[in-house]
This record gives C-alpha cells, sequence and structure tokens, in this order.
C-alpha cells in the first residue's frame, strides 16, 4: 500500500520538476535578460536532485533525528555569518559562499526547523491539552521554547531581509503546533499576538516591502515601479487564456515583460504559453503530490515523523500556494519560490532533502 | 479530527488558486489578451530636469531648457522605408545615419527611441501633424542642456549624455529602460546624484494605431538641485581667452575661503556638441585628439613643478635649522658633481637666502638639498600636499609624483645618486605636480601654514557647505613663512627678480616662477604660481603653460590675467 504511495509521490514529483524544466527552457529561450545556462544548471541539478531523492528514500529518516539539533545550531551560525561573510544579490544578504558554492542558509533553515520542532514534540507529550500539571510549567515547555526555537532564526531571516522565508518559518511553527495537539486557546492567543505585532513588524520593514504590500492591494498606485510585477504578470498569465499561447511563444515571456520570470514568476510563463489547462495540470499535479503525502504522513504512528512530515507538506503547500497566489496576484509578493519549478540551487537543494524524507517515511513505515 | 481541518485548508487553497486562474484566463481571459497584444501597456517616461549650475554671482553656467524629440516606438512601425524616408525629408537628415541611430539605441520592440534630439520647432509641428501616417511616430517634449559659455570653463563644469544600451542596468527590474542622462567629468559627473532629477512618467493603454486609450497611472518627476560654485564667470572669461590658442591651466583660489574662484583648461571642448546627435563626428574627434583636450589639465595634468618646488625646499631647510637666512652660498653658474656639471640659469655669484629665492638659483638650492637629504624632502613634499590628490571635489583628480629614494632601485633599476638629489632640489628628476597642488600648496604657505581644501561648490539647493570645507595646521613656525614671503615678494618687487615683470602699480604680487625641463628636444613648461595677499578678495593663482618656454611666458599671462581682474573690479 505504502509502496503504491510512493510510486505516486514519485511520478508527481518528476512530471513537476520536467514541466519545470521545459517552462525553464522556453523563459531563457534565444533571450539576453536570461542566459540559456540558467536552463541546463537546472537541468543538471534536477538528474543529481532526483538521484539523491532516490537514495535518501533507503536511509532511515530517524538518522534525521539524531543530528536535528545539530544541524539547527550549524544553520543559525550560517544566518549569523550570512552578515559578516555573507554577499548582496538583487538587493539582499541572503547568499554565503560554502566551499566555493553559493548558498542560501535561510532555504536550509526551513528544513532545520522542521527536524528541531518535530524532535522537541515528539520528546515532550504536550500536557497542556490533557490538563496534568500546573498550567505555568506546561506554558513554558509546551509553547515558549518551542516559540524562541522559532522566533530567534525568523528574526535573523527577516532582517536579511527575506520576509517570506520568515512568516514561513512561523507558519510552520503553528501547524506542527497545531498537529501535535495544542489546546487551542493557544493558537488563538498565538494569532492575536500575531495580529497586534503586524504594525511593530511594519516599521521594521524596508520600503520595498512596504511597496510590495501596498501595491498588492492597489497594484495602480505605483504602476512603473513595484506594481509593474503584477500587473505584467497578471497579463501574462490571463492572455494564455484557455490553451495558451503554446510553448515558447508566450509574448510577454519573450519580450522580456515579465521581471524575475525565471525564478519566482515562473508559473506565469506556464500560465501565458499553456493556457487554463496547463497551469491546472500543474496544479493538480501539486495537489496530488501534497494529498499522497499526508496520506502517507497520515498512516505513520511514529511522533518524529509524523510531525516532521507534516512540517514538510505544510512547507510544500504554502510555498505552492504563495507563489501562485502572487503571480495571479491574489497575495502580495513575498519573494518565495515554486517548489521543483524555480530556477534556484538552494531552494531545490532543500526539496530534495524534504521529499527524500518523505519518502524514507513511506518505505519504512511497516516497521513501527 | 485536526488532520481532517488540514486536508480541508489545503483543499480549498487549490480550489481558490484554479478559481483565481479561471478568473484571469477565462472570465478576464480575452481582455489580457488584447492587452498583450496589441494594446500594450506603454511607459512613458518624463524626465525630471536636471538642476542648474550656477556660478558665485548667480550667473547659470548650466542649464536645461525645454526641447521636441523625434521619437519611435518599434513594434508599432507599419512602413519602415516610407516612415524613415519621410522623416530623412522632413529632419534633413541622412537616412542612413537615421538608421544607425536607432539601431545603437533599440532595447526592446516596445521601448520608445528617440531617433533625433532638440529638433526645431517647425520640424516638430510637421512631424506631429503627419503623425497619423506613420504609427509609431511621436514628438517628445524633452529637456536639452545647454552651457551658456561653451568652451570657456567648459573642464570644471563636464557635460551630460546619454548612458546607451550596454548601462541601462539602474531601471531593468522595474521594466523602466529610459535613455537616462549622466553627467561625464566635471561638476556633473561629480554631483550628478544631485543635480539629477527624478524621473516619472505615465503608463498609459494604447491601441494599435498608437494613439492613448487610457492612463493607468503616473509618476511625477522631480527637477534636480541648483548647484551654486565658487567659480567667478568673468574670471572664467579672462581666463579662457587668454589660454585660447595655447595649452595649459589657470587655477585662480580665494585665499580665505578656498573656493575656487577661476580654473580653465587648455585646449578646451564645447560640452553643447554632446547632446547633438549630429555632431557625433566632432565628438569622436575630441577623444582622439592629441592634446587631450578632453582633460583638465588644472587637476589631470602632472607636470615637472620646476623651481615652483623651492618654496618648499626653503620652508623645509629653514624648519629643520640646516639653515639661517644670511648663509650665502657661491654661484658660478653650475654646480659641479663627480665627472658632470649641474647648471644654473646664469652665475648669480653670492646668494643669500632671499636672494636665490628671487633669483631662482639653482646652485644655491642644490646646497639646500643636500644640507636636508632626499628622506626629508620627500617628507615636506608630501607635507604640503604634493604627490597626494588635494581631493577637490571634481573627478579624475590626478596624485602627482614624489620620488622614494628608498625605492629608486625598484623603479628604474639603479639606486639613489646624489645627482637624484640635486635634481629633486629644483623640482626635477621625477617630481610631478598638478596645478591645483601648486597652488593649494601656494596658499598653505600664504597662509602661513593653514591650508584649506580646495573646492568647486559652495552650496546645493538650499544647503550650504560649510561645514564640509576641510583645514588642517602644518606645524611649521611662522617666522619661516614670512622669510619665505620676503623672498617671494623679491622674486617680482627686485629689479633682478624672476617676476620682475609682475611688478604693477599698488598691486602686491607674491610668487615663484617655474621653468621645468620636459622630455627629450620638446620645449620647457613654463610656471607661475603666486598669490594677492591685500586685495579686496585676497587670491592665489597658477599658470601653466605646457611647453611654453621660459618661464617669462607665463608671468606675462600672470600679468595679463591679474590687470584684467582689476581692471573689471574682481580683485
Amino acid at each position: 500500500m505504502s509502496r503504491n504511495l510512493n510510486k505516486i509521490i514519485w511520478i508527481a514529483m518528476i512530471v513537476i520538476v520536467v514541466v519545470g524544466l521545459l517552462a525553464l527552457y522556453s523563459a531563457s529561450y534565444q533571450n539576453t535578460r536570461v542566459s540559456q545556462k540558467v536552463f541546463f544548471d537546472q537541468l543538471i541539478l534536477a538528474v543529481v536532485g532526483l538521484l539523491a531523492i532516490l537514495g535518501l528514500s533507503y536511509i532511515d529518516y530517524r538518522k534525521f533525528y539524531d543530528v536535528a539539533y545539530i544541524l539547527y545550531i550549524v544553520n543559525i551560525v550560517f544566518l549569523i555569518g550570512i552578515f559578516i561573510f555573507g554577499h548582496y544579490a538583487l538587493g539582499a544578504k541572503r547568499w554565503i559562499d560554502f566551499f566555493g558554492l553559493n548558498f542560501q542558509p535561510s532555504e536550509l533553515m526551513k528544513f532545520s526547523i522542521i527536524l528541531v520542532l518535530a524532535r522537541y514534540f515528539s520528546d515532550n507529550k504536550p500536557k497542556i491539552a490533557f490538563h496534568h500539571h500546573g498550567l505555568k510549567a506546561d506554558f513554558f515547555s509546551d509553547f515558549l521554547i518551542p516559540l524562541v526555537l522559532v522566533v530567534f532564526p525568523a528574526l535573523l531571516v527577516f532582517k536579511q531581509p527575506d520576509l517570506g522565508t520568515a512568516l514561513l518559518l512561523f507558519g510552520i511553527f503553528i501547524v506542527v503546533l497545531y498537529a501535535s495537539g495544542i489546546a487551542y486557546k493557544y493558537l488563538v492567543g498565538l494569532f492575536g499576538i500575531g495580529l497586534v505585532s503586524v504594525p511593530i513588524f511594519w516599521s521594521f520593514m524596508k520600503a520595498y516591502q512596504k511597496d510590495r504590500l501596498l501595491v498588492f492591494l492597489n497594484p495602480n498606485i505605483d504602476p512603473l515601479g513595484a506594481g509593474y510585477t503584477i500587473i505584467q504578470s497578471k497579463i501574462a498569465v490571463g492572455s494564455g487564456q484557455i490553451f495558451g499561447k503554446g510553448w515558447l511563444s508566450g509574448t510577454q515571456n519573450q519580450l522580456n515583460f515579465l521581471p524575475e520570470r525565471h525564478t519566482d514568476f515562473i508559473f506565469s510563463v506556464i500560465g501565458e504559453e499553456w493556457g487554463f489547462i496547463g497551469a491546472v495540470f500543474l496544479i493538480v499535479c501539486f495537489f496530488i503530490l501534497i494529498m499522497t503525502s499526508l496520506d502517507l504522513v497520515e498512516r505513520t504512528k511514529e511522533k518524529f515523523g509524523y510531525l516532521a512530515g507534516i512540517g514538510i507538506i505544510t512547507i510544500l503547500t504554502l510555498q505552492t500556494v504563495i507563489n501562485i497566489g502572487m503571480v495571479l496576484g491574489l497575495c502580495p509578493i513575498v519573494g518565495l519560490t515554486l517548489p521543483f519549478v524555480s530556477y534556484g540551487r538552494s531552494s531545490f537543494v532543500v526539496f530534495v532533502l524534504m521529499m527524500g524524507f518523505l519518502l524514507s517515511l513511506g518505505r519504512r513505515r511497516t516497521i513501527f | 479530527m485536526r488532520f481532517k481541518i488540514i486536508k480541508l485548508i489545503i483543499v480549498s487553497f487549490f480550489l481558490a488558486l484554479i478559481a483565481g486562474l479561471f478568473h484571469l484566463q477565462i472570465i478576464k481571459g480575452n481582455e489580457y489578451y488584447e492587452l498583450s497584444r496589441y494594446n500594450r501597456i506603454r511607459i512613458v517616461p518624463v524626465e525630471g530636469n536636471r538642476g542648474r549650475i550656477l556660478d558665485r554671482n548667480g550667473v547659470v553656467l548650466a542649464d536645461t531648457r525645454v526641447s521636441f524629440d523625434a521619437v519611435i516606438i518599434s513594434q508599432e512601425i507599419r512602413d519602415k522605408e516610407e516612415l524613415f524616408s519621410f522623416l530623412s525629408r522632413t529632419l534633413e537628415v541622412d537616412q542612413d545615419v537615421l538608421l544607425k541611430i536607432f539601431k545603437d539605441r533599440s532595447a526592446a520592440p516596445f521601448v520608445p527611441v528617440v531617433i533625433q534630439e532638440d529638433i526645431d520647432q517647425k520640424k516638430a509641428v510637421v512631424l506631429e501633424e503627419n503623425k497619423f501616417r506613420f504609427p509609431g511616430l511621436f514628438v517628445n517634449v524633452g529637456a536639452k542642456r545647454e552651457y551658456p559659455f561653451g568652451e570657456i570653463g567648459a573642464h570644471v563644469l563636464g557635460y551630460v549624455s546619454r548612458i546607451n544600451q550596454d548601462k541601462v542596468k539602474k531601471f531593468k527590474d522595474y521594466g523602466f529602460s529610459i535613455q537616462d542622462v549622466t553627467g561625464y567629468s566635471g561638476v556633473e559627473e561629480y554631483y550628478d546624484n544631485f543635480l539629477r532629477g527624478q524621473d516619472g512618467g505615465f503608463q498609459v493603454e494604447v491601441n494599435n494605431r498608437g494613439e492613448q486609450v487610457r492612463l493607468l497611472g503616473m509618476r511625477e518627476p522631480v527637477k534636480g538641485q541648483d548647484i551654486v560654485l565658487g567659480i567667478d564667470a568673468r574670471i572664467q572669461k579672462i581666463a579662457g581667452n587668454l589660454l585660447s590658442d595655447k595649452r595649459g591651466a589657470i587655477v585662480v583660489l580665494d585665499l580665505d575661503t578656498g573656493e575656487v574662484l577661476g580654473m580653465v583648461s587648455a585646449p578646451s571642448f564645447d560640452p553643447n556638441i554632446f547632446t547633438d546627435i549630429l555632431k557625433s563626428r566632432k565628438r569622436s574627434r575630441l577623444f582622439l585628439d592629441s592634446s587631450a583636450p578632453m582633460m583638465n589639465r588644472a587637476i589631470s595634468g602632472q607636470y615637472p613643478p620646476g623651481s615652483v618646488f623651492k618654496i618648499l625646499m626653503a620652508l623645509a631647510v629653514l624648519d629643520q635649522k640646516k639653515l639661517s637666512t644670511d648663509k650665502t652660498f657661491l654661484c658660478n653658474g653650475s654646480y659641479p658633481l663627480g665627472r658632470r656639471s649641474f647648471r644654473c640659469s646664469h652665475s648669480h655669484g653670492i646668494q643669500n637666502f632671499t636672494e636665490a629665492i628671487a633669483h631662482s638659483c639653482n646652485v644655491y638650492f642644490y646646497n639646500v638639498g643636500l644640507l636636508l637629504g632626499p628622506e626629508s624632502i620627500e617628507e615636506y613634499a608630501y607635507l604640503f600636499g604634493l604627490g597626494i590628490p588635494t581631493n577637490i571635489d571634481l573627478p579624475y583628480e590626478e596624485p602627482g609624483l614624489i620620488p622614494d629614494p628608498n625605492k629608486a632601485f625598484k623603479r628604474s633599476g639603479r639606486s639613489w645618486s646624489k645627482g637624484d638629489t640635486l635634481n629633486f632640489s629644483i623640482g626635477q628628476g621625477d617630481v610631478l605636480a598638478t596645478p591645483i597642488q601648486l597652488v593649494n600648496m601656494i596658499s598653505t604657505v600664504a597662509r602661513d601654514g593653514k591650508e584649506i581644501a580646495p573646492h568647486v561648490m559652495v552650496s546645493i539647493g538650499e544647503a550650504e557647505n560649510k561645514e564640509l570645507i576641510l583645514s588642517r595646521d602644518i606645524d611649521v613656525p611662522k617666522e619661516y613663512f614670512e622669510d619665505v614671503k620676503v623672498g617671494m615678494k623679491a622674486a617680482i618687487g627686485d629689479y633682478a627678480g624672476t617676476a620682475h615683470l609682475l611688478a604693477m602699480n599698488n598691486l602686491l604680487v607674491l610668487g615663484k616662477t617655474g621653468t621645468a625641463q620636459s622630455s627629450q628636444g620638446k620645449r620647457h613648461h613654463s610656471w607661475f604660481v603666486g598669490f594677492c595677499p591685500e586685495t579686496n578678495r585676497k587670491i592665489a593663482f597658477c599658470v601653466l603653460l605646457e611647453h611654453g618656454g621660459s618661464s617669462y611666458y607665463a608671468c606675462r599671462i600672470a600679468k595679463k590675467l591679474l590687470a584684467r581682474m582689476r581692471r573689471e573690479k574682481i580683485i
């Protein structure tokens, strides 16, 4: 049974990767702004990545339990290191040179935080839910410590500045907390705190981040600046209509109307060239990938694997939905990639780790 | 239970995405398709006007005025040949020239290309009237930079030009590939960020005939700030005319403030031709010309300072207490060293400190140089700002050169000799200095050791440049400055002084001449560096004639400069 689930996940994943490569080929086709190198880079990355997932799926995922805290601490060190050694690209300090390879620690942090939270919650059973002990101690161990575990790296990531990833880390926290069985009133409380802190965060945000949020509410306040991306992206997707303009024939894409179309806005290329049918096809692939993974996780009885699986699915879902949502103008532009489709090494590597973990979970499930 | 809720949320997320897609691609798909197909969104850039450059009395040195540009958007052209033959007839420009301009400036099919700037109003009207026949053709109301003084003082101002396709990177991320105007050299480059306006523009939707259908949004352009310079346009005119057929530079500084009152370099160029497409051949000739008209010799020209260097030697030897002012040396017209003989301009006979400066006696300063030693000379040269840029607020300043005796072997393959010390002592050998450095040095001497960094900018917009004026004190006793000044006074006042030519009624001038040997066979560089401490406006100045011959010629120019400035009541 779980073999079948793994098979479905594999098929969905490979289809998504191939669709991504085709879109990337088109985005860089005979183009001066986006070099063809981008496509070949990603091609190699995809082949190596899929092999790596296969390899990882044979490894016992409990190994990740052992290294969770170490990975977390090393990752934090890298995040701090960025402010000292990192370099700027596209207006933010996110990259760090690691043995000659450019690497974004904030991407890896998503995975580290999942492992750490999963381990933490699988080690301590939440008592709040069962009202066993005094409330104070439980509040501390079930809520405050994991919150601090998330807030610290999230602040570092926010400072880079990378608002999208920072928010994503909180998203993982909330979902894992929820899945660990904590009482609803704490989730409601957390939500309240979140609302109250919005104005505080607002004052810490960079001008361009504010622009992007304001522009989301009304793209026409700055049609030449930040609003330009949203307007052009909507035109690209909308003009694809039902059947699309055909591969390599998107005018918005080929005429350079779309900024960042090989990374965060790759979905607009798919929407324009492959139309509603192609776009829905890709979305359905993601949906199948996510729902199958969820099935797989539901059958896992072991707590660490279960919670980590939930965290991974959270990331997959949020990034897919937010990325496509921002291309369609449904959410603000926060700079999150589309899993397995957007160009970018760090992002790809992290999804390789996550899928490797999930598939390993699928193989070993029967043991427990 | 909780698991079911998670599932439910995921399903609803994906349904929302598909609903969004449905809305965008199927319900509104046609509308967006039209937008992407014919009715492009077009960005019409509106440049923020560049700020003006004014002289100290408010005379305009650089201004921006309204002009009309012929503009083409290539994706809307229907018949390219017909359009270009029409343009060629109307604008009276060769069709090939227009096609080349068009090719060079094209970035993307939807970006407007300025095919011809600043066409006259009549032609603009003709184009506007025929617009309906040629979709893709427009007349833009733009701005043109103008320099009313033309060649005079062009180096201080610099010029502006459009960045070409390669350099448009700034607005790339916003799809805003405006063909931007940027300052090159001079104040235009140094203060570009302040002068430059903030570009704005309209985002409009147009139909397939290129007519505006509706305005989608706009951003107001912002005008750049005006910059007031310490420059006096009258001095620029006088100095520019004096050097009109020569090579060289004149710099005039305000002794009290360090402001540059005048700075010209010759030969010069007309900055107006950089905003005129038709003069591209003239422009390229400027850059190829062997007389380097684009170089600001006042700050980028490096020359051996020759005898001007002796001012510094005289101060150094007094400060080191190696010599008293009544000590004399005998000059026979040359100084023997080994088998070589180092020459002097005349056989001066017995010379004391004051006479040696006034007569510019080499033999005396050979002796001074040997008393000091090369390391000490080097130290004082740096102390008085030679060998390092003055950091004037103009781009491309050169640092000059002060040789390092300890590294001589590295440079030339032979070690430092006594002969090198002798050459060093009279500002020859490897020593190089720029006119601004020498005028800065003599200003420091005139102020008894207080150096004020020379600068051209007085105020930007409303803000005055006050805190930014840097000054420092050189720790040499005042009496030594007085001793040297007596010598520099005698150079003009004394009948046999090297600059006696400059003796004028009711005008006290102090200074030092220099006749610097240049490379083989060429004429000497001619220097005069001096200051007027008793005029209404106290000034220091420097005249350099590149390969101008003996210092006599620089003195002649200096005399005319002072006389005309006095006649116009500037000093």
